[in-house]
Parts: structure tokens; sequence; C-alpha cells
């Protein structure tokens, strides 16, 4: 099981190495001639107006909301899935009903018009 | 302002005396009406007598040529009845100095990039015009280059052909004596090192001004933004620029910006002879030369009368070449709204191959694929070559209606494309006629109006065709007329390959030269964009005195912000994508 | 063992007998053979990369009729070469007003995030970077750290169109993920175990014969996963010009590109094991090294799907798109689930669980119907919610006015000229 994470350890590092290296590569071999137009921020063309880091209408968020529910339980249920074969069936309908109640969240969501893009 | 015409038909005269008057000029056909009556005329004429479509506005710098003559701009309306018929000619006038006239924004929604042009290309003031920024020019150009006093930076002559080029044949280019830098002129205190576009300012200052009526109940303190898509955007089909006032992904104002490909096409072909006028309408919208050509020769040869009639034979190959014209470039619009859309180029590359066959036809008939300089005044340039007219009997029976059922049952019913089309860049029937919406834009809307009906033209009325017409006004039902109007047109070809009668080509001999005799007309096709009109004035010399382009591209985008508030960024590019524009048209 | 009865085996014996031979402490081997096999794995997917991006190039080009490359070596095989020459001579541009540390991180990062889900890909019986046995829990974990680097590439770049393209992805990417989950989680809980070898080596009947529908929802997840048509609004170039990645250029434009490209094959090699039996196929008990073969056959007809499909399709508009997962596809995920869950645990209990005929028989059963009844639902919601599309009153076909009725002002014109 170490060896299983050891590896990955390893695996992360070199996933992190293998991008670096064109880029690295890129950086001796391409030329590197900047200016001050070159390095405007591209708006098709044309001066960006205002800032962009602004407190922009994010219309979405609450999306993220209901996506961060669904996320934190489906982590409880991935145990339930593989244990799965050592419960009885009481076991299974009490993951069911756990499940419903994520789905009756869902649909209180829905109801509330969360799930409406305004 | 004497009253010349007795009030006996219950005329427009006999309604308003003393303000309106027939105008006598030799070869004018239309009003003169009082400056400062314009409003009342309009209202009326508008209201009670259904001329509620009001097709083209422009200007005329009637520049005194001798001691004794009177200088003064004129500006010209062509309006219509949507119920049909033909045109009423209204104009104005106003001093050179100061030139102010009345703006009809507000009575015709139509007319506001049109007035924008007007001033500034000409410098005439539009009183009451909501938006009075330059247009095609950038803001801070000096001068009005329509005028007939303006003079570009490597000014030669005022008419081609230039003395040094013909008839004596010493050529020189005048920028060859006159290098840049030299040559330029620049306002006071302005210095093309240091200048920056803070210009821009007028734009946004608009865009937040039309911003003022959406209403800004937010529960969040969250801040509008400015984006610019264009010009150098992958959707704008060309360097055109829409300035969008964006809430979230939402659009509160746009406001489009153009010119970015102005080359004053007006003031060239001012200078340029009738005959080379006829190549360069090629490169207003460059997907429908031959068109083009059709407006623009319908309006000189209304000028020049018996001489200009064109023989049957003629009249059928413009016919046929207008309307395959037609199937090109809607083939063309319907794959690249596609693409807007978001598509892979797939329908396109299928929808441009069938295109390719179209442009072969052009190719052996008038000797280019795009550009094709075909029309004469009285005819065509030279006849069908062998072969070519079954090929296109060919096309037109079997190649084309095949696969215009192709696009149609690969797209029409396809859910995303119908999510994304429908109810989407509503115009309603009122709306697209106040805006001087044309074709497809006109008839997706509900609006029967097809010129070739409406004020037919050629020979039109010998053929048997249905005008296109669906009633939602939306995205769809654009992308619909179009695939309608491709049936349309392919029955019209049909009609025409077979009863197309024998004989010449052209009335009388090719000439270098027309004489035109002096007068204005305005000829007008239905292009495949919309309404193409050409306003010509002759002061029967070798050049047009004024050569002015209603171009439908330009018109049709006046909507564009009324078609796009409270949609989304991606449902503008689609909007854009069906209102089929062509830069070259729009920026002329 | 000869090298072609294992060849990995073989080397890797190799390799263990050189290590231990120059008297390396345990742990060192440990170490040096995990590099090893890192390495192996973690490329295996960018070199397949660089052919995929050409095959792609070819079948885009086919669906359009048109040749696709065809210069750069036999029938253009070295156009991603030619394109990989020039990205790394492109000049770098950063624009000023980029926050650079989250800038330059990003491209590493979209790259990073894929290439580690490699390490969980069973490639043939046993050869598999390492047999986690929580690997399709790490898949899914690892797989958000895409969404990282977007909304870094977004936010960094200090541009409209990037923030736009970045706010969206999030969007996309996070309410995707959920109906991918669900469907990961119905292979799991019918293999009982989250190892990814595992849920192979369980499926004597691919698991796509078994639930179709977690098959159509897991892939439809993933089209939305690696941004491709029709859900590519993160990037949507008619839109947003390039989406999140616009201020990128040279080579790190190319690892996001490569890094899309790489999370295709990377979602399409998953759906393979998850739900195409992965390396399974005939004698490769016999012959390990069919096992990758089949793998990647499997692999790339899941990459032709979202091929077909890029060429074929239109986008999404974003409230569409966020409609379709969080009205449709979650609700049936969940619901699929469920229904799984509860007949496999019936067979259970009436112990006819060993009857694989009654077993996959109940459960495509279950999934028609379900599927039958979403569709049934889904058109229901459809029709209620089509928008009120307005029909305009129909008027007269516009022409001219009979002269027998003369229009006021057009007939006096004539009468006086």
């Amino acid at each position: 099981m170490q060896d299983n994470w050891l590896f990955i350890g390893i695996a992360v590092v070199i996933a992190a190495m293998l991008p670096m290296l064109p880029i690295a590569a890129a950086r001796i071999l391409s030329p590197h001639r900047p200016n001050r137009l070159k390095n405007e921020t591209y708006e098709c063309g044309m001066e960006t107006v205002g800032d962009t880091w602004v407190q922009f209408k994010v219309q979405y968020y609450v999306y993220a909301l209901v996506f961060l529910i669904f996320d934190v339980e489906m982590i409880f249920l991935f145990p339930w899935a593989v244990a799965y074969d050592n419960l009885p069936l009481l076991g299974v309908i009490a993951g069911l009903v756990f499940i419903f109640l994520l789905l009756d969240g869902l649909a209180y969501a829905w109801r509330k018009g969360a799930l409406e893009w305004s | 302002m004497t009253e010349m015409a007795p009030a006996q038909e219950g005329t427009l005269e006999a309604r308003f005396p003393g303000v309106v008057t027939h105008d006598e000029r030799k070869g004018y056909e239309g009003y003169i009406v009082q400056l400062d009556k314009l409003t009342e005329v309009a209202q009326v004429l508008r209201d009670d007598l259904g001329y509620d479509f009001l097709s083209s506005v422009t200007a005329v710098d009637y520049l005194a040529q001798k001691e004794d003559e009177e200088s003064y701009f004129e500006v010209v309306y062509h309006l219509y009845k949507s119920t049909g018929g033909s045109a009423l000619v209204l104009a104005v006038q106003t001093p050179r100095d100061n030139p102010a006239v009345p703006s009809l924004t507000p009575l015709y929604p139509g007319a506001e990039f049109q007035e924008r042009e007007a001033f500034d290309l000409y410098g005439i003031d539009f009183t009451d015009h909501p938006d009075m920024r330059r247009i095609l020019m950038w803001e801070g150009f000096e001068g009005f280059p329509m005028r007939k006093d303006w003079k570009e930076p490597y000014f030669e002559e005022d008419v081609k052909p230039f003395a040094n080029r013909w008839p004596g044949g010493q050529v020189y280019r005048i920028e060859d004596h006159n290098p840049v830098g030299k040559n330029n002129q620049y306002p006071q205190g302005f210095d093309p090192e240091s200048w920056s576009p803070a210009i821009e300012d007028a734009l946004y200052d608009s865009l937040r001004r039309s911003n003022a009526e959406y209403d800004e109940i937010e529960d969040l303190d969250t801040e509008q933004v400015i984006v610019n898509l264009g010009p150098q955007h992958p959707s704008t089909h060309g360097v055109f620029r829409m300035a969008v006032l964006m809430d979230g992904e939402t659009i509160v104002a746009l406001k489009p910006v153009m010119g970015y490909l102005h080359r004053n096409h007006e003031k060239i072909g001012e200078r340029n002879t009738f005959l080379h006028n006829m190549p360069f309408t090629d490169r207003l919208d460059y997907i429908t030369s031959l068109s083009n050509n059709f407006g623009y020769a319908l309006a000189v040869e209304k000028l020049m009368g018996a001489k200009g009639v064109p023989t049957e034979r003629a009249e059928y190959i413009r016919v046929i070449m207008a309307e395959l014209t037609r199937i090109s470039s809607h083939l063309w619009a319907i794959g690249f709204l596609l693409n807007d859309l978001g598509a892979f180029f797939t329908p396109s590359l299928y929808a441009i191959e069938e295109r390719e066959l179209l442009l072969d036809i052009f190719e052996a008939t008038t000797g280019s694929r795009m550009m094709n300089n075909y029309f004469r005044f009285g005819g065509v340039a030279r006849d069908f070559p062998e072969g070519v007219l079954e090929r296109i009997g060919e096309l037109v029976t079997e190649r084309l209606p095949r696969k215009v059922d192709e696009l149609d049952r690969y797209l029409t019913n396809n859910e995303i494309v119908r999510t994304r089309c429908e109810g989407i860049g509503v115009l309603s029937p009122d709306e697209a006629i106040e805006y001087s919406m044309a074709g497809p834009m006109l008839r997706a809307s509900g609006v029967p109006y097809d010129v070739r009906r409406a004020d037919p033209y050629s020979i039109y009325e010998q053929f048997d065709f249905d005008v296109a017409v669906r009633y939602h006004g939306d995205v769809y039902d654009r992308y619909l007329i179009r695939l309608d109007e491709i049936r349309q047109s392919i029955r019209i070809v049909q009609q025409a390959v077979e009863r197309i009668p024998d004989g010449d080509f052209l009335t009388g001999k090719n000439p270098y030269q027309v004489r035109v005799p002096a007068g204005e007309a305005f000829g007008r096709v239905e292009g495949p964009k919309g309404e193409i009109g050409f306003y010509v004035v002759s002061n029967g010399k070798a050049n047009p005195w004024r050569y002015h382009v209603r171009a439908p591209s330009f018109i049709n985008l006046t909507a564009l912000e009324k078609m796009c508030i409270g949609s989304k960024v991606a449902d503008v590019v689609v909007v854009l994508g069906s209102v089929d524009i062509i830069l070259g048209e729009v920026d002329r | 063992m000869s090298f072609f009865e294992d060849p990995i085996k073989f080397l890797a014996g190799l390799l263990q007998d050189l290590l231990v031979s120059l008297n390396l402490h345990p742990i060192a081997i440990t170490v040096i053979n995990n590099i090893v096999g890192a390495l192996i794995v973690s490329s295996v997917g960018l070199v397949i990369v660089i052919f995929l991006i050409w095959l792609e190039r070819k079948l885009a080009a086919r669906f359009q009729d048109r040749f696709g490359p065809n210069r750069a070596g036999p029938f253009g095989i070295l156009q991603s070469f030619g394109d990989l020459s020039k990205l790394v001579l492109k000049e770098d541009v950063v624009p000023d007003a980029a926050d650079k540390i989250p800038y330059n991180i990003a491209p590493i990062l979209s790259i990073a995030a894929v290439v580690l889900v490699w390490a969980v890909v069973p490639f043939s019986v046993e050869w598999i970077g390492t047999d986690l046995n929580v690997g399709v829990l790490y898949i899914a974990a690892v797989g958000s750290f895409g969404i990282l680097s977007v909304l870094m590439a977004g936010w960094a770049s200090n541009n409209k169109y990037a923030l736009l393209g970045a706010f969206r992805a999030v969007a996309q990417l996070i309410s995707y993920e959920v109906p991918l989950i669900f469907a990961l989680l119905i292979p799991v809980l019918l293999a009982r175990s989250m190892g990814v070898n595992q849920i192979v080596g369980a499926q004597d009947i691919w698991y796509i014969f078994v639930v179709p529908v977690a098959f159509g929802i897991f892939f439809i997840a993933s089209l939305a996963e690696i941004g491709r048509t029709p859900f590519d609004l993160l990037e949507a170039e008619s839109e947003i010009v390039a989406g999140y990645h616009t201020e990128y250029s040279g080579m790190k434009f190319g690892m996001f590109m490569a890094g899309e490209f790489l999370h295709s094959l990377t979602l399409a090699v998953v759906t393979a094991a998850l739900f195409l039996g992965g390396w399974r196929g005939p004698y490769v008990e016999q012959l390990p090294l069919l096992g990758p073969l089949y793998l990647f056959l499997k692999a790339g007809f899941v990459y032709f799907l979202i091929v077909w499909i890029r060429s074929s399709l239109p986008r999404i508009r974003i409230d569409h798109m966020l409609d379709i997962t969080w009205k449709f596809l979650t609700p049936l995920s969940v619901v699929l689930l469920m229904a799984i869950a509860l007949t496999d645990a019936l067979l259970k209990e009436f112990g006819q669980i060993n009857n694989t005929a009654l077993y996959v028989g109940a459960m495509i059963a279950v999934n028609v119907v379900i599927a039958l009844l979403a569709l049934f639902a889904a058109s229901r919601l459809n029709s209620r919610q089509r928008r009120q599309i307005k029909t305009f009153e129909p008027r007269p076909l516009a022409v001219p006015p009979k002269p027998a009725a003369p229009a006021a002002a057009s007939t006096s014109e004539e009468a006086s000229a």
C-alpha cells in the first residue's frame, strides 16, 4: 500500500516536470523581444476599458453551492458502494434513503429556482 | 417657392401648400420640402399616407460650378410603402455653412445610421439625433470627405480619367511627387507620434447612456463591464466591432462600430466615370457582385432612358445571374451562421461546396469568380459561353434542389440549432419596418416585402415564384427564410433557362464612355442581403455628380442593438450571423 | 520468461537484476523502480497525443470532405512534429497586466492533472502504474485539478475573454462532475471495488451492456469535462475568442492544447476501462502484449465518437448546458444509481446474484425503463419550458398599387414629369 502512494508521489513530481521541459526548451529556443504594445492585454485590438478584476456578476454561484453539497455527499457513497457485498438489504436501503435525501435537496433547489439562469 | 402644381389631385403639395413643392429641376421627380417642416411632413407621410418604410437617406453637395449658381446641401429621402409601390422622393436643402436638418430618427429609427453617415461624410448636423457621432471615419477625423471641396492627401484631379493617363499617356502617380510625410496634413496641435486613441470615449459614453433605460435592480453589488467584440475577432465576419456593456453574460447595451474597411467608396465613385463604377460595385458586397451590378445598371439605365433599355436576352441573363448569386450568398450565410453557432466548419464547408459550383459558372461566363464586372448599361458584357446554360439547367434541376434538401434535413431540426435560434434576436414586423430592415431580415419578421414583387424591375413579373415569409422574426426564421429563398430562386432560374430567347445580349455597342443625361435616379434591386439601391445624380457630364449606395448590410445593422439587448454574449454572435453582413458593403 | 511473452515484466526483471547487482539499498531500488515506472506511464499518453492530434485533424477533414494534413511526411503524419517545433520557436508573450505566478503555473497544471490519471490506468492484466484500491476516487480527484488550471489561467490573464471563459469553465466543469461521479459509482458498485484493475477484471460482460445508461451519462459528462463540442463553451472561438487561454502563446499555449487532447484521450481510456472491458479481449491472458492493443482500440472507438460529435454539432449555450446537467443528467444518474443498487440487492437477497442471464436481463430492463422515463420527462419539461415564441400576424404581399386606384403622390410625379 505504501508502495502505491510512493509511486503516486513520484508520479506527481514527474507529471509536473513533463510540461516544464518543453516550456523550458521553448524559453531557450524562442526569441524574447517584449515591448509595450505587444504585451498589452488582448481585447480584439482595442485598448481594454476599465478593470477586468471587478465584482463581476457570476450568475452561477448558486450552482457552485449546490455542487458543493453533492460533492461532499458523494464522498460518503464510495465506501458504501465498495462495501456493498457485506451489507444486509437494510443497509442498502439505508444508503438509498441517504441518496434520496440528496435528490430531495436537488428538487428543493430546483423548486426554489436556484437552477435557473438569471 | 411658388405653388406651381395646382392642388388638383389631393397631392402632397395640396396638403402642404407652400411647404412641399415639386422638384422642377430637369430629370428630377421628387418633392422639395421646407427645412423646418420636414418632421411634420414626414409624420403625415408615415401615419396618414402609408409611407412607413424609409429606405434611404443621403446627402448631395450641390457646390456651385458657376458664378451665378447657388451652393447648398441637399438631403434626399426615399420613402416606400411597406405594402408595395414605387418611391416617394423627398429632398430638403440646407445652406453649406452650418448645415443642419431635423433628424427623422425619432420617426424612422432606420435613419439613425444613415443620418450619422451623412453627418460623418458631409458634416450635416441632424438636430435631435440621439447619438450624433461619426460612423465610418474615426472620431477626431478632420473635415468631411464627401464634400466636393474636400481633397484627399493624394488628390490629383476632380474626375477621371486623369490627364496624365489619358489621352496623353505620360503616366505618373501623384504619390511619387508627393511622398508621405510632406503630403499629410494634421489638424493644429496634432502630433501623430504622441496620439493615443482617447477618442474612444465618445463611444463608451454613448454605450453607458443607452444603458440608462435598463433597470438596474441588483441584490448583489456587481459591476457592469465593457467588452469589445472585434475588430480582431473570429466571428464578426471581418473587421467589425461591437462595443458591449455586459452584466454578467447578459448584454445591457451594444454599439456597433464600423468603418475599419472604409475607403470612401462613394467619393471614388464620383471621381470615376459611369462605366468605371461597374467593376467598382463588385467590391461592395463581394459575395454578391452580380446583384450589385444589377442595381447600379438599373439606376444608370433609368437616367439614360431609351438608350439604356436592355435586350430581352440580356434581361434573362441578368435574372439568371442575379438569382444564382442569391443562392450562393444564402448558402454562404447559412453555412457561416452554423459556424457562429459553434459548429466546427462542417456545415459551412458543405454549403460552400455547392457555392463553388456556382462560382465556376460565374467564372465561365464573366471571367471572374467573384469580381464579376458583368453588367453593362443596356445589357451584359458577354453572352453565356457554349454549354454554360445547359450546365446551369443541370444544376438547378438536379444538384441544387437535392443539396438544399440535404442542408434542410441535417440542420433544420437539429435540437441545438433550434434551442439556440428560436426566440433569439426577435424583431416584430413593425419594428422591422421602422428600422428599415430589408431582405430576409424583413421577411423573417412577417412582412412579405420583396422588391421583385413590391416594385417590380427587369422581367421578374414574368416569373412564377413565391415571396418567402416567416412569422417569428427570430434567428431561426431568418435561417429558414434563406432556405426558402434558395428554393424560390431555383424555381426562377429553372423557368428562365427554359424560356431564354435568342438575340443580342447588349443594346447598341459596348461603349467606352456612356452619355448620361442630367437628373437623379434610384435603382434598387432585391439583393441577397436585402434591398440594394444606388442613388445616382448626373449633371450630364462623364462622371456621376453623386453616387450613393444604399447598403443593406449597413442599414440592417441599425437594429442590432435592439435585437441583442437582454440576450447573452453567445447570442450576439448568432444574431450578427443571422443579419448576414459583409464588411465590404457595411464600411464602403 | 521470454521478452515476447511479457516484455514489460521482462524488462522490469532486467532492471531489478541490474539494481540488485549494484548492491543498492532496498529502498533506493524501490524508488528507482517507481521512477522508471512513473516515467513510462506518464509519457505514454503524451507520446500518443502527438499522433492523436494528427489523427483528429485527419478525421475531422474526412468528415468535412477534405484531405487534412498531407504535406509533412507520408499522409502528413509529421504535421504534429512541425507544429511542435513551431510552438517551441514561438515567442512567449506575457501580458504586462497578468498575474505572473498563476499565469505560469496554469499550463503546467493543465498537463500534470491529466498525466497523473495515467498512474492508475491498467494497460494489461498486470501492467498498471499502481493498482490503487481507491483508483476511481483518485481519477475523480486528480481530474478536478484541471478546473483549477483553467480558473488560474483565466483569472491570471487579466483579460475579459479569458475571465469569461474561466467562469464558464468552472460552472461547466463542476456541474458535470456530479453526474460524472454518479456514473462512476455504478461500475464501482457492480464490481464491488474502487480499484480500476479490479473493475476491468470484473467485467466478464462489458458494463456498457449491463448499464448502458450509465455509459451514456458518463460519456456525455466526459465530453463536458474535456470541453469538447457541443460543450466547448470554455474556449468558444466564435464568442470569446479563445476563452481562458486567450493570452497564452508559444509553448504555454501548446501545453493547453496538448492538455486538451491528452484529457480527451485519457477520458476515452478511462471510459474504455470502466465500461468497455479495458484490456480484456481474446488471448490477452496468454499474451499480455495484446492488452494495450485492446485498450487503445476501445479507447480509439470512444475517441472517434468524440471527433464525430465535434465535427457535427454546434455549441450549446451556457444556460442550456447547465440545464442539461442539473435538470436531466444529475437526477437521472442518481435515480439510476438507486435503481441499480436496489436491483442488485434484491437479486442478492433472492440468491440469484450468480445467475448471469437473469442479472444482466434485469439490469438492462431497469436501464431501459429509466431511460424511457427520463426521456419522457425531459420532453414534457422541454415542451413546457419551450419559450413562448410569438407568431406575428400575416400581412398581404407587398405589390404595387393597381393603376385604377392611384396612390396620390406617385402618380402625380409621373403626371408632372
